[in-house]
């Protein structure tokens, strides 16, 4: 894992992290890659993460399952998470597998969800709670 | 005759009487470990190891030749020793097969006769000769790799699933389980290496040894670039790269181990067929299992149901505390 190329990167754009997984993962660095950006989110104080998933060749109920963990953990830690560059026929395959993905914020590629992030992420964190009473 | 036999074979007057000598020596030292109906195939095969090591020795010298120095040093002593372990080896095996086998192959094999006069003389076709002759060259082999393991202990199951290995006879190998076989006996898992290593390796099957998280990758991406060669649509592909990848998953998390194994088919149409064979503790209850979420970690429960889902066949069989096996096929849609 620590010799040859690197089999994911994260890197920090602003307050946004951009983890890009440039290979298969086994379900060990899958995991592994869960820890590294959880951390990260703390670390480098970020509000946004886009992971692209361009270069996965399969999206089986580990790995989306792994992804919905990632999701879910970041957005306890105060993040928005979105997934981009889902292969389409990646997507069949998940949908055919009837994995359940609807938590999963998605976007086309990365500009997509560049822009989602933009939309929808906090800008200031003094605003939190206080919209919420127009639902009622 | 053994004379004649190697006379046949040799042109120098001198060298062959050498290695009749040579023989006959041989055949002395070996006489008591040797049984007396034998003693005649024995002689011919000693001659023939000779021929043919004499062979090998010349073309060693003529490939070394500009090598000015011989680098090799004589026979180690434990090397003349494995080499009469290994014409004892190829006695033994001699000797277990059937009367006529043996006497129709070293007439072939040995002192060269051709199948049609064989045939003739035992009055069947020259096609039957050969199938007959295939089938003593199996049996062989597999007697011959048996008798190098004296400490072995051989089961009823472990002759017919290494004949079936040694003859490539996947019909046959099927019908006797021989790859559930292999994972649970060491002895034949060892032995059908050789057998398997000289067959011509079809490249319209894969075998994957599963047994930690990489392996799942390498099976999934094997699964795809085997399909690959009948052209499946890319997501096709990708549907059974998927699937496998649920099924190797059930044998790394639940098991200690197993296989999967990709097998390209013409018949009854073009597809992809995927076993996945594990020896772990088995399903119980294998209709609950094929139901969604059914789990027994903490994962998704599609494992099964969504492999099933995914294909066009799937079939479970299940043996507590034997193992698993998952047959699965993508038929290629035509047209």
């Amino acid at each position: 894992m620590d010799t040859g190329p690197a089999l994911v990167s994260i890197l920090r754009q602003g307050s946004y992290l951009i983890a890009s997984i440039h290979t298969a993962l086994d379900d060990s660095q899958m995991i592994r890659f869960q820890e590294d950006l959880i951390e990260q989110i703390g670390q480098r104080r970020s509000r946004g993460v886009i992971i692209d998933v361009a270069a996965l060749d399969v999206l089986d109920s580990f790995g989306s399952k792994t992804l919905r963990n990632i999701g879910e953990m970041a957005r306890l830690r105060g993040a928005t998470t979105v997934i981009v560059g889902i292969q389409p026929d990646v997507a069949f395959a998940m949908v055919s597998l009837g994995m359940g993905t609807g938590s999963l914020y998605t976007a086309l590629d990365l500009e997509e969800g560049l822009e989602y992030l933009d939309r929808n992420v906090r800008k200031d964190p003094g605003a939190v709670g206080t919209t919420s009473s127009s639902l009622s | 005759m053994v004379q004649r036999f190697v006379h046949s074979r040799v042109a120098n007057e001198a060298v062959a009487d050498d290695i009749v000598q040579e023989t006959l020596v041989r055949m002395l030292v070996a006489v008591e470990r040797v049984e007396p109906g034998i003693l005649e195939p024995y002689a011919i095969v000693t001659a023939r190891n000779l021929v043919a090591s004499m062979w090998r020795e010349q073309e060693r010298h003529r490939r070394n030749q500009h090598r000015i120095v011989d680098l090799r040093g004589p026979d180690s002593p434990d090397e003349s020793l494995l080499e009469q372990e290994d014409r004892g080896a190829v006695a033994e095996a001699l000797g277990r097969l059937s009367e006529r086998d043996r006497r129709t192959l070293v007439a072939h094999e040995v002192s060269g006769q051709d199948t049609q006069s064989l045939a003739e003389e035992l009055g069947v076709t020259a096609g039957a000769v050969a199938a007959q002759l295939n089938r003593s060259r199996a049996r062989l082999r597999v007697e011959y790799l048996l008798a190098l393991e004296p400490g072995g202990s051989v089961t009823d199951r472990c002759r017919p699933v290494l004949f079936a290995m040694s003859s490539g006879d996947r019909r046959r190998q099927r019908e006797v389980d021989a790859a559930r076989h292999l994972l649970e006996c060491a002895l034949c898992e060892k032995l059908s290496q050789p057998l398997l290593a000289r067959g011509q390796r079809s490249d319209d099957q894969v075998r994957i040894r599963i047994h930690a998280d990489a392996d799942i990758v390498l099976a999934r991406q094997s699964a795809r670039e085997v399909a690959a060669r009948l052209e499946f649509p890319r997501t096709d592909l990708t549907v059974i790269a998927t699937a496998v990848s649920e099924i190797a998953r059930n044998i790394v998390r639940f098991t200690e181990g197993g296989e999967v194994v990709v097998e390209l088919l013409e018949e009854p149409r073009r597809g992809v067929r995927i076993v996945a064979r594990d020896t772990g503790p088995g399903i119980p209850d294998v209709e609950a299992a094929l139901v969604d979420g059914y789990s027994t970690y903490h994962g998704l429960g599609l494992g099964l149901p969504g492999a099933r889902r995914l294909m066009d066949e799937f079939a479970v069989v299940s043996e507590v505390g034997r193992g698993t096996t998952v047959t699965m096929t993508k038929w290629r849609q035509e047209g």
